[in-house]
């Protein structure tokens, strides 16, 4: 397959036709590594790994100049990363993770962003766990790095259904609790929950000295609240409804909307906490992106 | 007024307005359901967003159900119902009463000639309307009203033929007299459609003359007129005109003594009716010549006085006029007035009893004089009412106009009975019972009485013996303030105070110090006490004779009255009207009854050569001191009463101050002056035939109905656009 189609499966769309988790996983990370200049994989400590050929853009410092001599030609020497990092990838799947119009749900795009996470991780030789909850833990699969994990996770991600109601702030201190040694929280979640519960559970992480990304993941049309037509909404999780003329109230809901995130986005910069933002249209390369960037600071 | 549709059966179409609210109903049932991941940010918004959302909802629903709604009642031709609806048929015969002004107000000058001019193509107008077989009446509004057409029968050449005779008088104006009339006559009438018509300019001292309903005050409950008041439709029509006006709304003619003889003061008064102030010159004309000018300066709705010294023979009659510029109405700019000669009238001046005098006593009948006259004396005590009233009527002590005899209450009743026109009570205690029986024969005969309480009044007999004879009614009690009490005029068009009152004050300031408080029954009050209150003067309605009342003491001691410049005056002019009751006026105003003094001697009656050189009969007036009277005299000017080409008398006519007040009276006074009648006013430049027949058979309201649908229709645009809706919301 030529490198510029695995691109294609950035795409939640696109992800969401293929058939099994794992090639979901794999076909998202391939994807994503493709656009990168270097590989994610590998580190440069102090196990040598294998040589590679030189691309522009990699370290001088670490061209082989043996190789050069022998062979008149730049070769960059690669060495296995050590694998210490514990990531948990908590995931959201109460009822209203399952809202999603036209394109694929918000469960959906959070179970392939964690598939692919856990691939990634795993390639990296962390040790990745998978966390399921709604108003309680749901699943839970304790972090590891062998071989198997990757199968156990996607196969978890795989038969996750949205259902329940959101206690988000209960469960994120429990797990809290539960994790002894330090580590990354991943959390994957909508957030609707009240955000006086949702952030301080959050701090409850870096208060325990994790590191902490969140993936706020929306659905385009709750962020942009594009109905036209009158109409009455149900509340997923509640069953509660009200009618009212979306055209009249779209700017107000807009604000209230911006309002929240921009309060969420605040308090998490406040805890150094990453907040990303996306939409179920967002392409994953940008979570992707974002969780090397936390991984590389980790180092 | 009633509310009716021609089209009814397209009423039905009405039930259009339910379509919104149908399709509101169906449409909230097909409004599409939408499981959200949360509305928690929907239930925010609820409290006071979305409730004015549904607020908005509910108000376009209403606006577009009465779009529908108006829309369906202007096609079902919603209709006012005039004065002739349910059975009476708007074809049915009708009767007509035209009263049209044409007082002298009538003869203002407008813009497009002259106002009258303007009523009577109203009038012609109103005919136009009118078919054979309708009853017409035409009446005029002038004092006294003149019924033009009195027979009912409508004929279009005659009701021309009188219009065109018909032009405005020198009358004042009395509405309520001819309305009263008209309707007398709508009462009369068999038809069902009865209409009063009023054309003039609404003269508001033309609707004065009574307070309340003009129908229920001028007919009794259950009469001809007051069923007709409630069955009769009204329209008025004012035609309006400049009401800006000034006006010489008096002239006191008043001979001055001491001076050059036959030396008269005359004093005019001018009245400013308008908005503005005028600078006028005001000219004195006499015997047709101008013999003085001068000029006055009026503020607006306020008076001003020219004073104006002239000298005639006094042994003839003379006339003159005081002559203002020319302005919108006419009529008033010249008020004319006579000097008549002088003559002399005897007043028998009564004393008390127990007064001292210092002369002896004349009081034997045929003797004239006065007693004890107090000259000699010197002291002021010894000057009672008697000494200032004797001065203040013969200043020259010549016996010029009034020759004063004084004489004591004792022999009162030895004087001869007919000799004095005028008999002067001067502070008397009481009168003995011959003393009684003179006073009620001089009374009977038409004399005149002037009263004078003070100090020597036996307040018990007066009230049970003498008051009763001159006029009944009642002394209270005393009033007494060593300060002082200031007279105020309360009656200062009355032609005792002319010329005498500024403003609110006398000529002079003259203080009270003692009174008695008097009540009068039916008394002409002239002045009063300002925070007393009773009267100072009050002459009573002639009962044979005249009497008047002066509640005041002619006294130093009693009031400044005696030190004045009002004394002399004052007194000429009592004694002036209580010696002529027969024949008061020598000037009156159009309208009224012309009478001036005839000498017995004189047998047969006076013919009266007109103003406008027509001559007329006077009628001869019997009694003792006699006079002639030309009825309802109709133009202002001199009359002349001559008798086989000699001249007796003149007399005076002229406009009713009233008349010169422009100012129409307002529609809510019109109203409540008519009700019950059913009004309609028909505004000034209105299209009147069409004022007419909507107030007739209604008014056509579809265009109306149609407009407000389209401005509903605009206001639902307006409040149905997105833009609104947002705003609507961002103002929550």
């Amino acid at each position: 397959m030529p490198d510029e189609s695995y691109r294609r499966f950035l795409d939640p769309t696109v992800v969401s036709k293929l058939a099994t988790m794992e090639l979901r996983a794999r076909l998202v990370v391939e994807g994503f590594v493709t656009g990168l200049h270097r590989s994610p994989y590998k580190g440069f400590s102090v196990e040598f790994a294998e040589h590679r050929q030189y691309m522009p853009g990699d370290p001088l410092k670490h061209i082989d100049w043996k190789v050069f001599g022998k062979t008149d030609r730049f070769y960059i020497k690669e060495y296995e990363e050590e694998t210490n990092l514990r990531g948990y990838i908590l995931l959201d799947a109460s009822a209203s993770m399952g809202y999603g119009e036209d394109r694929i749900t918000k469960l959906e795009y959070g179970s392939y962003l964690a598939a692919a996470l856990t691939y990634l991780m795993l390639k990296q030789q962390d040790s990745a766990g998978l966390l399921v909850f709604d108003k309680s833990i749901r699943e839970f699969v304790p972090p590891r790095s062998n071989p198997r994990q990757l199968h156990m996770l996607l196969s978890e991600l795989d038969k996750t259904e949205a259902s329940s109601t959101t206690g988000i702030g209960e469960v994120l201190h429990e797990l809290a609790k539960r994790m002894k040694r330090r580590g990354l929280v991943i959390l994957i979640s909508d957030l609707l929950d009240d955000p006086d519960k949702v952030i301080p559970g959050l701090k409850h992480f870096r208060h325990m000295k994790h590191e902490v990304i969140v993936f706020h993941v929306l659905d385009p049309r709750e962020a942009e609240f594009t109905f036209e037509t009158d109409a009455t909404f149900r509340d997923m999780e509640t069953g509660e409804t009200i009618t009212t003329e979306p055209l009249a109230i779209r700017r107000d809901y807009l604000d209230a909307v911006g309002e929240w995130t921009a309060r969420l986005r605040r308090e998490c910069a406040e805890s150094r906490i990453d907040y990303v933002p996306v939409l179920t249209s967002t392409p994953y390369d940008r979570a992707l992106f974002s969780y090397l960037e936390k991984r590389k600071r980790l180092g | 007024m009633g509310f009716t549709f021609l089209n009814t059966a397209f009423l039905f179409t009405a039930f259009a307005a339910l379509l919104p609210l149908i399709i509101h109903m169906i449409s909230r049932r097909r409004v599409d359901a939408i499981d959200f991941s949360s509305i928690r940010f929907l239930k925010q918004l609820e409290r006071k967003k979305i409730r004015r959302v549904r607020i908005r909802q509910i108000l376009l629903l209403i606006i577009r159900s009465l779009i529908l709604l108006f829309v369906a009642l202007a096609i079902a031709r919603p209709t006012l119902r005039g004065a002739l609806d349910g059975g009476v048929s708007s074809h049915a015969r009708t009767s007509v009463a035209i009263v049209i002004d044409d007082s002298s107000s009538m003869s203002r000058r407008t813009n497009g000639g002259v106002l009258f001019t303007e009523a009577v193509a109203r009038v012609r107008a109103i005919a136009e309307l009118l078919s054979s077989g309708d009853e017409t009446f035409l009446l005029t509004a002038s004092s006294p009203t003149e019924v033009v057409i009195g027979d009912g029968t409508f004929s279009p050449d005659v009701l021309d033929a009188e219009l065109s005779a018909l032009e405005p008088t020198e009358a004042g104006t009395d509405y309520r007299r001819a309305v009263t009339a008209a309707l007398g006559y709508l009462a009369e009438s068999h038809n069902l459609n009865r209409e009063l018509y009023i054309i003039g300019d609404m003269q508001r001292t033309g609707w004065e003359s009574e307070v309340g309903s003009l129908v229920e005050t001028s007919a009794e409950p259950g009469s001809p007129a007051e069923m007709a008041g409630k069955r009769v439709r009204g329209y008025l029509i004012p035609v309006t005109g400049p009401t800006g006006n000034c006006a010489v709304t008096a002239v006191c003619v008043e001979r001055r003594y001491g001076g050059t003889r036959g030396m008269y003061g005359i004093v005019a008064e001018t009245r400013n009716f308008g908005a503005r102030p005028c600078d006028i010159p005001v000219r004195l004309f006499v015997d047709g010549v101008q013999v003085g000018q001068t000029g006055a300066a009026i503020d607006a709705h306020a008076t001003a006085s020219a004073a104006f010294s002239t000298a005639v023979d006094v042994n003839e009659w003379h006339s003159g006029w005081i002559e203002i510029p020319t302005d919108v109405l006419d009529a008033d700019n010249r008020r004319y007035f006579v000097i008549r000669p002088e003559e002399r009238i005897e007043v028998l001046v009564v004393r008390g009893n127990g007064t001292a005098q210092s002369g002896g006593s004349v009081g034997a009948p045929g003797s004239s004089g006065r007693v004890g006259a107090p000259g000699g004396s010197g002291r002021i005590g010894e000057r009672d009412d008697s000494y200032y009233i004797e001065r203040a009527l013969d200043p020259t002590r010549r016996g010029e106009r009034f020759h004063p005899v004084v004489l004591t209450a004792g022999a009162l009743a030895h004087q001869e009975q007919g000799r004095f026109p005028v008999v002067v009570l001067a502070d008397i205690d009481r009168l003995d019972d011959a003393g009684e029986r003179w006073i009620e024969r001089h009374l009977t005969g038409g004399g005149g009485v002037l009263a004078v309480l003070g100090d020597g009044t036996d307040i018990r007999y007066w009230n049970t013996e003498l008051l009763p004879l001159l006029a009944g009614g009642a002394i209270i009690g005393p009033v007494e303030r060593r300060g002082g009490m200031r007279l105020a005029p309360v009656s200062a068009g009355h032609p005792l105070l002319t010329g005498l009152v500024f403003g609110d004050r006398l000529i002079d300031d003259v203080a009270v110090r003692k009174a008695l408080r008097v009540k009068i029954d039916g008394a002409d009050e002239i002045m009063e006490m300002p925070g007393v209150g009773p009267a100072m003067v009050a002459t009573t309605p002639p009962v044979g004779g005249a009497a008047a009342l002066l509640y005041t003491g002619i006294d130093p001691a009693w009031s400044d009255i005696p030190r004045s410049g009002l004394l002399v005056p004052l007194l000429h002019r009592i004694a002036g009207r209580l010696a002529e009751p027969a024949a008061r006026e020598l000037d009156c105003v159009v309208g009224g009854d012309l009478a001036v003094p005839y000498a017995p001697s004189h047998s047969g009656a006076p013919v009266v050569l007109l103003p406008d050189g027509s001559e007329e009969p006077a009628v001869r007036i019997s009694g003792p001191r006699g006079g002639a009277v030309l009825r309802r005299v109709n133009q202002t000017g001199i009359y002349e009463f001559t008798q086989s080409g000699e001249l007796h008398a003149l007399g005076a006519v002229n406009l009713p101050e009233q008349e010169s007040d422009l100012e129409a009276v307002d529609e809510a006074s019109l109203a409540e002056l008519l009700d019950p009648l059913e009004i309609t006013v028909i505004e000034v430049g209105a299209a009147l035939e069409e004022e007419i027949l909507v107030a007739r058979h209604g008014r056509e309201l579809w265009r109306a109905f149609v407009y407000i649908a389209l401005m509903l229709l605009a206001l639902e645009m307006y409040i149905a656009r997105p833009r609104f809706a947002e705003r609507g919301t961002d103002a929550g």
